[in-house]
């Protein structure tokens, strides 16, 4: 081939890309430096400048690529396997892109098997892509074009590849991966199989990001001076006066149980057995849990606690039943029936005593326990529960509940506040509406989402909830502003649940982008991204020591996540299907999560996070821990919608029992 | 391209008035269908996780439609399950039954019952970690499994523990290598000498029996896979042959999952894919099998004959099935036993002949092959008649005749009756013409000396039983009341040993009153004489052939 030749076709090349200034440069060069070009180079260049939109091109290349990973040596294999995931991603939506509609679909459907196990709800969104107009509208599609991917890989592996794709001269490959894979070539060994996480999802916002994101710094610990602290000073203070106060107590309790109903009052009497056995236990284990946290100012004035309130949390913090891997909770379990499969959440208040239930004709239904356990029984404190009836009954009326009316479309979630007296509902005509339990009125209704919301939260404090939606934003909102106070924007689809910190300083959001992320409620920063979901996020929980967060998908995983470093702990698998929720015991050392599969399951939180400082070490992750499901509770088809760790350590549980198991 | 196809769009278009849409405009709207149902399709079930539940409705595909703020689609809100039709004369299209409902039907209706209201139950589901047993509770059996796993990993150290269900059964290595041996042997058939002591082994040796369970699956399982490998079938009926045979197993409790496989490899329609394979000598072979296994394990399963016999009936009985399925069960009933023959196979003798007659002839049937088979059944027929009638004649004459005697016979009959299938079927070409004159007459002759035959059979029977004290040395026989009552035969016959030989005489002249008494059939055997020629002779003890000729 003739040097002018050679030169005509740079030219041509150049000019065809638009690259004026390169353009300009080669000429400028090629005058400077009249020597020859290499025939090698001159032979990538030609093939450059045949006509780009060739798709057997892609399918070739593809084909090729694919076949020498799969052949390549098994050490690195799987770290070449890797590649090829977005390599076939970014081909098809280059035909897609390109206008090759029918050859995109053929490739698609060739090799979409291959990444059926680990994508398969990625290809099922990209699978209806079928015109360039698609891929601008689609968010994951255009997301996707925009950023790189991250992709770990060990030194030999890359240097493997590239000396392949420059031997094969398959450009269009080679074009991709330039374009589109961000490689970050590690010395060394192949990191093995198991260990990354992050291949699992291919992330809009890139990993750089993410990994950025993730070195913030977070503030994990209790708030300062709260109920829980103070009643640890008074333990270690005088414990011989402690057994003068749980006398004193135990009237509280009567009372206490005068309200809670009759189910309720059975439960504290065991509650009572096991606060003698293990009340000297407590002591030394509650600062072993929980001290141990360091403590945070809080970011928000917070409001104070009502006196008696705090009274009666301080009874129920002395009369809490230490759970542990070997004494596992008592779960009282309410089922709705009759609900015609109407019903869309249930939420249960911090003592079990009221229970709510949104459902889609877009009513929203309270029960009160202490009502109900009446019916069946009247012997119990007949004048306590006169008064009872009186406050509910103007309401009720005949029926069994109180009947809140005043959403008009299909009510998604329900949350009281943590002390039983507000409600919130969430619903699909994008309000939230704030409810009190003792009057059995409509408060406030709350609007400034712009579709369905899906879930709202209280604080654990109170006074400030949070809500996510469909308009992917997440908002925290104060009781007495009918505007948000924060408006949370990044998640690339529905923000679908939504979780405060213990310390009320973060909220945790996770979303159908399959990712979950923690936010600062003081300045609206995304400060954690959590990657390694494989399917939309349905619940979230965290740990009543602020250091760990647990996230249930639809695929029926729950990932546990340590927040200070925003890696995985432990995914747990068990479930089969959706984790509709998920609680943590007060002291934290149990996990209780509930299923579309009927079950609630226990976990054990412990012996997963007590190794977590070795695996911190290696930082190799700790995908060999796992959490041990400690014992599966089956329902008789009851899917499992709520659950609720008492402060007394009393697991609740909530879900409507579907008629045949065909219907769920 | 799309999965709309086009013609779906310029169908939708049509419904709604637009005629003239483009062939390309179609073609350009479809991918886009396609996205726009995804995309609705994602957000309903979006709609779905939300409202809790794991099927979808048309309530969410109305929220989903809301979200994208199109006009929902009316009339599928009723929570009635939807009943989907078949349209007809199209396999995969399907609607929505649309009745029309009169206005003043449903004014006049009465009010239907209102739905019971919402209401809360609640009750323990685990009191301390431990579920009840409560009716609100799951039934303990339904979960027995996991809990005792759980219970087992609590009991152990703080590790992770890999959940292992308990393995019942559990055997030796050494078994285990000797099942696989045997297997191996069974379906590659690479070592014949090998193979051969394998089944010895497996007839003789004891301890055997914790493998049954598994022989016998293999056996039915190897059976179920296919009927092409005649090798493999023949080696399976084999060393189902051979664990018969073994006195120390008790097959008794798989012979349910034997059976089966068993009767496939008699009344199969084909047996090996090859021509050079001979099913007939397979056939042959299970049919032997199969009376074995009746008369080793009739008088413990009582159904067992019965249930065989009405499945080789029914596939005797059925004109459609093949040659060789009618063969497979001619073969079967013959090998239970002459009375069977009599009671199953000479009732029905003229309908089949007539059917099989015209498979027999040249003209009839130009497939050499189909006609070759016909003549197969024909012969399993002839000897199977013939096997029965000798087993009625051979009680007369040969009273006094000596033990060993009778023994020896079969042995001929044997060799001669392999002949004559072997004359049926070297001949079976060239015999064509004579056998179209002979096979009426024959026909005949069958029948009438069938007649008589099953007139008598049950003396006879009775007979049959006689007989054995018979053979056990002394000249005693049946007794005299034999012809008139059977039954008190039967109870008298136990002590009749003692009685001595001042009855044998009498007995005799009995007997040839009897004898006398059935020369019709003596006539008959004549007549079959004249038909089939030598080949009756096989079936014909020769001190009466001697007295017929």
């Amino acid at each position: 081939m003739d040097e002018e030749e050679i030169e005509k076709v740079v030219l041509a090349y150049l000019k065809k890309k638009g690259l004026k200034q390169t353009e300009l440069a080669f000429q400028e060069e090629q005058q400077q430096v009249k020597n020859n070009a290499d025939p090698d180079v001159s032979k990538q260049v030609i093939s450059l400048t045949e006509p780009d939109n060739v798709p057997e091109q892609y399918e070739d290349g593809y084909c090729k690529l694919r076949a020498w990973t799969y052949s390549s040596l098994d050490l690195y294999k799987h770290e070449l396997l890797r590649i090829l995931y977005p390599v076939f991603v970014h081909c098809f939506m280059d035909l897609v892109a390109k206008g090759h509609i029918q050859e995109a679909r053929a490739f698609f459907n060739k090799f979409r098997e291959d990444h059926e196990m680990m994508h398969l709800r990625d290809l099922q969104k990209l699978e209806g892509v079928l015109s360039p107009s698609h891929l601008e509208e689609m968010e994951f599609a255009h997301s996707l074009r925009q950023s790189k991917v991250n992709i770990k890989i060990c030194q030999y592996s890359y240097d493997l590849m590239m000396q392949y794709l420059h031997k094969s001269q398959s450009i269009t490959m080679l074009g991709i991966i330039n374009e589109h894979i961000n490689f970050q070539v590690s010395p060394g060994q192949p990191i093995s199989l198991s260990d990354d996480t992050e291949v699992v999802t291919l992330v809009g916002s890139g990993q750089d990001t993410a990994n950025l994101i993730n070195q913030k710094e977070i503030h994990w610990g209790l708030l300062e001076d709260s109920v829980e602290e103070r009643l640890e000073k008074t333990l270690l203070s005088d414990t011989e006066k402690a057994e003068g106060e749980t006398k004193e107590g135990e009237s509280e309790e009567n009372k206490k149980r005068s309200i809670e109903g009759g189910k309720q009052g059975t439960s504290l009497k065991k509650l009572k057995k096991d606060k003698v056995v293990s009340a000297a236990a407590k002591a030394a284990k509650t600062e072993g849990n929980v001290s141990a946290a360091p403590r945070v100012k809080p970011e928000l004035s917070l409001p104070v606690i009502p006196t008696e309130v705090e009274y009666s949390i301080l009874d129920d913090l002395r009369n809490r039943v230490q759970l542990s891997n070997v004494a596992l909770p008592s779960v009282s379990f309410y089922t709705f029936l009759n609900t015609h499969n109407g019903l869309n959440c249930s939420a249960i208040s911090h003592d079990g005593s009221l229970l709510a239930g949104g459902f889609s004709d877009s009513s929203l239904k309270v029960w009160d326990m202490a009502l109900l356990g009446q019916q069946t029984d009247n012997s119990i404190l007949p004048e306590e529960n006169e008064s009872a009836r009186s406050a509910a009954g103007t309401n009720s009326g005949k029926r069994s509940y109180t009947l809140y009316r005043g959403h008009s479309g299909p009510v998604y979630s329900a949350a009281f506040s943590p002390f039983g007296d507000f409600l919130l509902s969430s619903s699909s005509d994008s309000t939230i509406r704030l409810w009190s339990t003792k009057l059995n009125a409509n408060l406030v209704c709350y609007k400034g989402h712009n579709y369905p919301v899906w879930d709202v939260k209280f604080s654990p404090a109170g006074h400030y909830f949070a809500s996510a939606s469909h308009d992917r934003t997440a908002r925290i909102w104060s009781m007495d502003r009918i505007q948000p106070l924060r408006i949370m924007a990044g998640h690339l689809s529905d923000v679908d649940c939504v979780q405060w910190h213990a310390n009320c300083n973060y909220i945790a959001t996770g979303s159908s982008d399959k990712t979950v992320r923690l936010w600062d409620v003081q300045n609206g920063e995304c400060v954690r991204i959590f990657i390694g979901h494989r399917s939309m996020i349905l619940s979230l929980a965290m740990s009543p020591d602020g250091r760990y967060m647990a996230s249930g998908d639809e695929d029926g995983t729950i990932m546990m996540w340590d927040l200070s470093s925003g890696r995985c702990v432990t995914p747990l698998v068990g479930h089969s299907t959706c984790v509709w929720t998920l609680d943590y015991s007060c002291e934290g050392s149990l996990l209780a999560s509930g299923s579309a599969d009927c079950t609630v399951k226990l976990w054990d939180v412990t012996s997963s996070t007590a190794r977590v400082p070795k695996s911190e070490e290696n930082k190799t992750g700790s995908t060999t821990n796992r959490l041990r499901s400690l014992k599966t509770l089956p329902t008789k088809s009851t899917p499992v919608h709520a659950l609720k760790f008492s402060r007394r350590n009393l697991l609740f549980a909530a879900g409507p029992i579907s008629a045949n198991g065909s219907t769920y | 391209m799309s999965i709309v196809p086009k013609e779906t769009v310029e169908v939708i278009a049509q419904s709604m008035g637009i005629n003239n849409l483009t062939p390309d405009a179609a073609l350009a709207l479809a991918p886009d269908v396609e996205y726009r149902m995804r995309e609705i399709m994602q957000e309903a079930i979006k709609c779905m996780n939300h409202s809790r539940r794991t099927t979808l409705t048309t309530d969410d595909i109305d929220s989903a439609l809301k979200l994208r703020n199109v006009e929902p689609i009316y009339g599928f809100a009723s929570g009635d399950p939807l009943r989907f039709r078949r349209a007809l004369g199209h396999k995969d299209l399907f609607y929505i039954d649309d009745k029309d409902v009169d206005f003043k039907d449903v004014i006049e209706a009465p009010l239907p019952k209102a739905p019971l209201d919402t209401s809360i139950v609640c009750h323990w589901l685990a009191i301390e970690g431990v579920q009840p047993a409560i009716p609100e509770n799951a039934p303990v059996e339904a979960i027995t499994a996991p809990p005792e796993t759980n219970k087992a990993e609590q009991k152990e150290s703080e590790l992770p523990v890999d959940i292992k269900l308990p393995v019942k059964h559990v055997l030796s290595r050494e078994l285990q290598l000797y099942f696989n041996k045997i297997t191996e042997l069974t379906l590659s058939r690479s070592d014949l000498v090998l193979f051969k002591e394998a089944l010895v082994s497996l007839a003789t040796d004891s301890g055997l029996h914790p493998l049954v369970p598994y022989f016998t699956c293999f056996i039915a399982d190897e059976v179920a896979r296919g009927l092409t490998e005649f090798n493999v079938l023949f080696a399976l009926m084999r060393v189902v042959w051979s664990l018969l045979q073994n006195p120390h197993i008790r097959v008794e409790p798989y012979l349910h999952q034997l059976m089966p496989s068993v009767v496939t490899c008699l009344v199969a329609k084909r047996l090996g894919n090859r021509l050079a394979d001979n099913h007939w000598e397979l056939r042959d072979f299970t049919a032997n099998l199969v009376a074995f296994i009746c008369r080793k394990f009739g008088h413990v399963y009582n159904s067992l004959q019965s249930r065989l016999t009405k499945t080789l009936l029914n596939a005797f009985l059925d004109p459609k099935r093949a040659m060789t399925q009618h063969y497979g069960a001619i073969q079967g009933l013959a090998a239970l036993g002459p009375n069977v023959v009599r009671l199953l196979i000479l009732p029905n003798l003229e309908a089949y002949l007539k059917l099989l007659e015209p498979e027999m002839l040249f003209e009839n049937q130009k497939n050499e092959l189909k006609r070759y088979e016909a003549w197969r059944v024909y012969g399993a027929l002839l000897r199977a008649a013939g096997q029965s009638i000798y087993d009625k004649l051979k009680l007369f004459p040969p009273l006094a005749s000596p033990p060993a005697h009778v023994v020896l016979r079969p042995n001929a009959r044997v060799i001669t009756s392999n002949l004559t299938n072997k004359h049926t079927a070297s001949t079976a070409n060239t015999d064509d013409m004579d056998m179209e004159h002979q096979s009426p007459l024959k026909k005949v002759a069958l029948e009438g000396a069938i007649v008589p035959v099953s007139n008598n059979s049950s003396p006879h029977d009775m007979e049959v039983e006689a007989r054995l004290p018979d053979s056990s040395g002394a000249s005693e026989a049946s007794p005299p009341s034999s012809l008139q009552t059977p039954n008190e035969n039967n109870k008298s016959s136990e002590g009749r040993k003692d009685r001595g030989e001042n009855e044998s005489l009498r007995m005799r002249a009995l007997l040839n009153q009897t004898w006398k008494e059935d020369l019709k059939s003596g006539q008959l055997l004549a007549k079959l004489y004249e038909q089939f020629g030598e080949r009756i002779f096989s079936f014909i003890p020769t001190p009466e052939l001697e007295l017929f000729l």
